[in-house]
């Protein structure tokens, strides 16, 4: 009860005309920057600091505004997705999968629609989970050694085949190439260089938003410049410009399936946002591919992921908020946007400073009730705007995607780095080899290989700790059980089918 | 032949890559090292890269010639466009790697060259005005 | 057509050159060689916002992201394209000179003019409240009857500033190098989670910077046993140092900056007086100590000293312990 009187004064304090105009500004502003390929919520947020706090504005409002940018990025990261096959950054790569095929079948403005709802759902989800579980999950984190996230980055990387796609083999051959590319760069554990060729520019590796953005965008231009018959023509379909809600429907089931699994990996830092999309998703789709629509424009495919991102992020402040964890780069944003307002995050957080903390889980939920309001009229323009001709819209994303990585790291190498992924990903698709394990293994890879190490370091090489814990021992015991179903399901499958024919024959 | 010709080429790098991932041995450091998740990874890769070569799918498609040579002409255009960024000047170069690409899009040469110095200026605007993301604005020999 | 294409380009371009030269041309630039949001960024962003706010600088403080290699990659690009700047500087802080002593940067530290140092953040050895060790002679004991008895832990990887410090500290101990190799250190990616684990008893002890843990010395969840400071921390005043346990060893992280090695004395030195006198600013220290920052001022010559020093002695002990 105590809590939920804390939450209406994080309300009261939030909810003045002011930071409302303010909301609503930095919605718009986040929405736009996170339509632009390569700036993501991340660096949205770190550019955007130093303006707030030129304006001399009161902390409360600083934090209304940059949460309202940090979630209005994050939305804007779909638009893109959606409509152009483009996600704006890691965590709305889920968003292509059935996003993009819903819009290319004419129903764009259902699918921003579902997506902003579903967003909605998730963070709503995660408010309540916030304001009843804070003080009981805030160490959940302690529990969590180093052998346990590995046993859940293995649980994580097997799911790949869950995503679907033609050939599981090549879905797993793309996971493992992006596992083996985020090796690349300094080693954090000895400092050494691996794989860089002597070069500074690759002490770093290569940035996932660099990749993405030239696997997705590059190779969306290379893919069109085959196709296209005449440059005039747009890449999608109009349709309606204002959603109806029927077709919003099939979608809430899944939004509230994904907010639970998304707030669930949410609360363990280094598991994050974009992999909260990505369970969601897979989940989703073992529940309810039934017959086969998934990855053809099913809007559970659509809802449950971006529920699964809004509900991770919410549940992804309990570690920062109650450890200073960032358990994601946006969190690390908050992070640093916390420290600069002077406010601590620690495990006196909560007793010190109750005001700020529910003032931010308030002001993030406003910016999610401004969101819904303010897009779902704005669906049929976003849609409008991507309709201009292909020789303005290819040019345009080419130029931003350079701008986005070129203004953040002012390296020429990225640039190149860029283009090299774009090959690579036109490459791929062509051969049908889907990017998403791709970036999914290079997101993953770090994490894997260093808590793998930090575990062997504390056994003193013995590998016994890996399956000692009884966290890791059940997250394997769940991985073979998936692994089998999986292989279960698709013996199952070929017999049928295998039947199927030789009935045919008779 | 698409599926054969990279699984070959996967297959060779995962090979380089364990082997490669050998020569890292750090003197200090923890039990596991710098080099055995590589040689982990290498493994499976490089199978999984032989199951492209022996099964292969169908191969799909590949552009005809004139569609092929306006991509590499659009690769061209990007790497250029990358390396005279900064010589160039943001404005210059940007001006003539839109109208360039434009042009590879079937776009006529006014609507090219409009387009080219409307985003070059607006895109400049956009993000070291407005945005405070610093740009190269002259060309370095006049700067 | 042709001509007329031409005139209208250079015509808007022309007008938008003089658009936006009017504002930027001699604005100072503060490279942050990292990412946004970790402590480089910080300090870019932080000190450029004050020098504008207390009007220092006359225009505001451009500040450009350059990660890569630890700030290798800013400090190559300085070295190469902008030695004779002197509107632009460049954050670091002992990470980047522990990088330069390893050979890790692609040069040493006099390819650069170092300016000054605004504040410092002090390095601890702590321990969780239940731990048996309840000083840093009782720790150091454990060390010696068995190195690898103890599991510690810190931000930075095997032979990084963190695992440094705790070497160095052992040292002073009367440890052998040899059996440096023996202590099991286990790195991760910031203090917070290296004492999260901690709590959760994955490791016995972290070395690390106070600013991002103070936290959970003040919640009672991790002790200090040893602050590797000349002074006692302010914010803790009870807590020892590792001098005053018998440890002649001081750890500092501290943050400044430098520019180009081609800057000329008068601009250099107007760098030294524009830090000093946001040094000397109320403003400053309150935003140093909110951030966990003891301020401490070392500026012009006296800080190309330190620097040269400091990379010196680093390279020793590294040589020392055996990560070079």
């Amino acid at each position: 009860m105590e809590i939920l009187s804390s939450l209406a004064d994080g309300f009261a304090i939030a909810a003045t005309p002011t930071n409302l105009l303010f909301a609503v500004f930095g919605c718009f502003l986040g929405t736009i920057i996170g339509a632009l390929p390569g700036i993501g919520p991340v660096n949205g947020v770190a550019i955007l600091i130093p303006i707030a706090f030129a304006l001399k504005l009161d902390p409360t409002t600083i934090l209304i505004l940059l949460s309202c940018i940090y979630y209005g990025c994050t939305y804007g990261g779909r638009i893109a997705s959606i409509m152009l096959n483009i996600p704006g950054d890691a965590s709305s790569i889920m968003a292509t999968l059935d996003g993009h095929p819903m819009a290319k079948a004419g129903k764009a403005s259902e699918a921003l629609a579902i997506s902003a709802v579903a967003s909605f759902i998730g963070s709503s989800v995660a408010t309540l989970g916030l304001t009843l579980f804070a003080p009981f999950l805030a160490k959940a984190a302690i529990y969590f050694g180093p052998s346990d996230y590995f046993a859940l980055y293995v649980l994580a990387f097997a799911m790949i085949s869950g995503l679907g796609g033609a050939n599981p083999w090549k879905m797993l051959l793309a996971g493992f190439i992006g596992l083996m590319l985020s090796s690349v760069g300094l080693d954090p554990g000895t400092g050494m260089a691996r794989y860089t060729g002597g070069s500074f520019n690759l002490y770093d590796g290569f940035d996932p938003i660099v990749a993405i953005v030239g696997l997705f965008a590059i190779s969306e231009v290379l893919l069109y410049l085959e196709t296209a018959t005449h440059a005039s023509g747009s890449l999608v379909p109009m349709g309606k410009a204002i959603p109806r809600f029927r077709e919003m429907l099939p979608g809430l089931g899944a939004s509230f399936r994904g907010s639970l699994v998304g707030f669930v990996s949410g609360i363990l830092p280094g598991a994050g946002a974009s992999q909260g999309a990505y369970m969601a998703y897979v989940i989703e789709r073992r529940f309810s591919n039934k017959n086969n629509t998934f990855g053809k424009g099913d809007p559970r495919g659509l809802a449950a992921p971006e529920a699964g991102d809004n509900a991770a992020a919410g549940g992804a402040l309990i570690p920062m908020l109650t450890l200073g964890i960032p358990g994601s780069g946006t969190t690390a944003v908050m992070l640093a946007m916390l420290v600069s307002l002077n406010i601590q995050p620690g495990p006196l957080l909560f007793e010190r400073q109750p005001q700020m903390v529910w003032g931010l889980i308030a002001s993030l939920y406003i910016a999610n009730i401004v969101l819904l309001v303010m897009n779902i009229p704005l669906v049929g323009l976003f849609t409008r705007m991507l309709t201009m001709p292909q020789w303005i819209l290819m040019p345009f994303i080419i130029i931003v995607s350079f701008l986005g990585v070129y203004s953040i790291s002012h390296s020429t190498f990225d640039l190149m780095v860029m283009i090299g992924f774009g090959v690579l990903g036109y490459i791929f698709r062509k051969l049908d080899i889907s990017l998403i394990p791709l970036v999914l293994g290079m997101l993953l890879g770090a994490d894997m290989e260093n808590n793998l190490r930090r575990a062997l370091s504390i056994s003193n090489g013995d590998f016994a700790i890996l399956v000692q814990s009884p966290i890791a021992a059940t997250l394997y015991s769940l991985t073979a059980l998936i692994l089998l179903g999986a292989f279960a399901l698709a013996l199952l499958k070929s017999r049928r089918e295998r039947l199927d024919t030789t009935e045919v024959e008779d | 032949m698409g599926d054969r010709i990279l699984g070959l080429i996967i297959f060779g790098l995962a090979i380089w890559y364990g082997w490669t991932a050998g020569s890292y041995e750090a003197s200090f450091g923890d039990p596991l090292g710098p080099a055995a998740f590589p040689q982990m990874l290498s493994v499976p890769a490089a199978l999984l890269s032989l199951f492209l070569i022996v099964r292969p799918d169908p191969d799909p498609s590949w552009p005809e010639h004139r569609r092929l040579l306006s991509q590499a002409a659009t690769i061209a255009v990007l790497v250029a466009y990358a390396f005279f960024l900064e010589d160039l000047g943001f404005v210059l170069a940007t001006t003539v790697a839109v109208i360039a690409l434009s042009r590879l899009l079937g776009a006529g040469w006014l609507k090219s060259a409009t387009s080219g110095v409307l985003m070059a200026v607006g895109l400049f605007v956009l993000f070291d005005t407005l945005l405070g993301l610093p740009l190269p604005l002259q060309p370095s020999f006049m700067g | 057509m042709m001509t007329k294409l031409t005139r209208l380009l250079t015509g808007v371009a022309t007008a938008a050159m003089i658009l936006a030269g009017a504002g930027g041309a001699s604005a100072a630039e503060c490279i942050a060689p990292a990412d946004p949001g970790g402590g480089w960024d910080f300090t870019c962003r932080t000190v450029g916002r004050l020098l504008y706010d207390l009007k220092i600088a006359e225009e505001p403080v451009q500040v450009t992201n350059m990660p890569g290699g630890v700030g290798a990659v800013a400090y190559a690009n300085v070295m190469s394209k902008r030695p004779s700047d002197a509107d632009l500087i460049v954050a670091t802080s002992t990470v980047g000179v522990t990088q330069i002593a390893q050979g890790k940067y692609p040069a040493d530290t006099d390819v650069m003019r170092w300016i000054g140092m605004l504040g410092t953040d002090v390095g601890v050895i702590v321990v969780p409240k239940d731990s048996p060790y309840k000083s840093l002679s009782d720790l150091m004991d454990a060390y010696k009857k068995d190195p690898a008895s103890v599991v510690a832990a810190g931000s930075s990887g095997a032979g990084g500033w963190d695992h440094i410090r705790l070497l160095m500290v052992a040292k002073a101990a009367g440890m052998e190098a040899d059996a440096f190799k023996q202590i099991r250190w286990v790195q991760f990616d910031g203090g917070s989670p290296a004492v999260t684990q901690m709590i959760g008893g994955q490791v016995q002890v972290v070395t690390t910077d106070l600013g991002e843990v103070a936290g959970f010395v003040e919640s009672g969840d991790i002790r200090i046993l040893g602050t590797l400071s000349d002074e006692p921390v302010p914010a803790f005043p009870d807590a020892p140092t590792a001098k005053s346990q018998g440890f002649d060893v001081t750890g500092y992280n501290w943050r400044g900056f430098y520019t180009g090695g081609e800057v000329s004395d008068a601009d250099y030195q107007k760098w030294v007086d524009t830090m000093k006198k946001l040094y000397d600013s109320p403003e400053w220290k309150k935003a140093a100590e909110g951030s966990g920052l003891v301020p401490i001022w070392r500026g012009g010559a006296e800080f190309e000293t330190y620097v040269g020093e400091q990379a010196e002695q680093m390279r020793q002990i590294s040589k020392d312990i055996g990560v070079m």
